[in-house]
């Protein structure tokens, strides 16, 4: 009986970590990707068409969640993005900026 | 003599070529923040600090600028890039573009 509940216990800390740690949809966010971003970043997130976009592959992803937030509300200001990030959802700014953080890229903390 | 002004003119208005080793002395500015891995900015939000070591070049000058007219808004990064001239601009992010790692995979988390 107590291993069952210690072994249960476990499980729902084991379960209640990986939801958190996984609460974005990272094949939604590929999906949004790939539809949303590619044509400018790059399907790799790293290869922009004009080199003042930035490159967001690896980049964090509450930065990116941050800085759509930004765009959305019209903190920061730019046509093209403004008009991309108005029409999403918490939850698809949630996946797009986890799918971009996860995928290899150049970006370091390099000093 | 007209000619002559004419040919000055355009590389004037030529954009600035970055000097990255002149980078050097002022990259002590960016390092407290950006080079420390998943350095968290307290204020006015808490998320982590952009990666910039990699960063298109173009990307980096154009951040700062928009920083420096106010166009983009965060407290330090504004105190920062208004002490900044367009040749330090270019000379920072000329630096951190070439702080890149590819191919190697980042820690993105």
């Amino acid at each position: 009986m107590n291993k069952i509940t210690i072994a249960a216990a476990l499980l729902a800390l084991t379960a209640g970590w990986a939801a958190s740690a996984a609460a974005a949809d990272i094949e939604a966010g590929r999906k949004l990707g790939d539809t949303q971003c590619a044509a400018c970043h790059g399907k790799d997130g790293k290869s922009p068409i004009d080199p003042s976009y930035p490159k967001i592959a690896g980049q964090y992803q509450d930065y990116m969640i941050k800085v759509l937030g930004d765009y959305q509300s019209g903190a920061r200001k730019n046509p093209i993005m403004g008009g991309i990030a108005k029409p999403l959802s918490k939850a698809d700014i949630e996946n797009v900026a986890a799918y971009f953080s996860t995928l290899p890229g150049p970006l370091t903390h390099n000093k | 003599m007209a000619a002559g002004l004419c040919a000055v003119v355009p590389m004037a208005l030529a954009q600035q070529a970055g000097n990255p080793d002149a980078a050097k002395a002022y990259i002590s500015m960016c390092t407290g923040c950006h080079t420390i891995p998943g350095y968290q900015a307290s204020f006015p939000r808490v998320y982590r600090v952009p990666k910039i070591g990699g960063q298109s070049a173009k990307y980096i000058e154009a951040a700062l600028t928009a920083y420096k007219k106010g166009e983009r808004n965060h407290p330090t990064m504004k105190v920062i890039a208004e002490g900044l001239n367009d040749q330090q601009i270019a000379d920072i992010a000329a630096y951190y573009s070439s702080r890149g790692s590819e191919p190697a995979a980042v820690a993105s988390k």
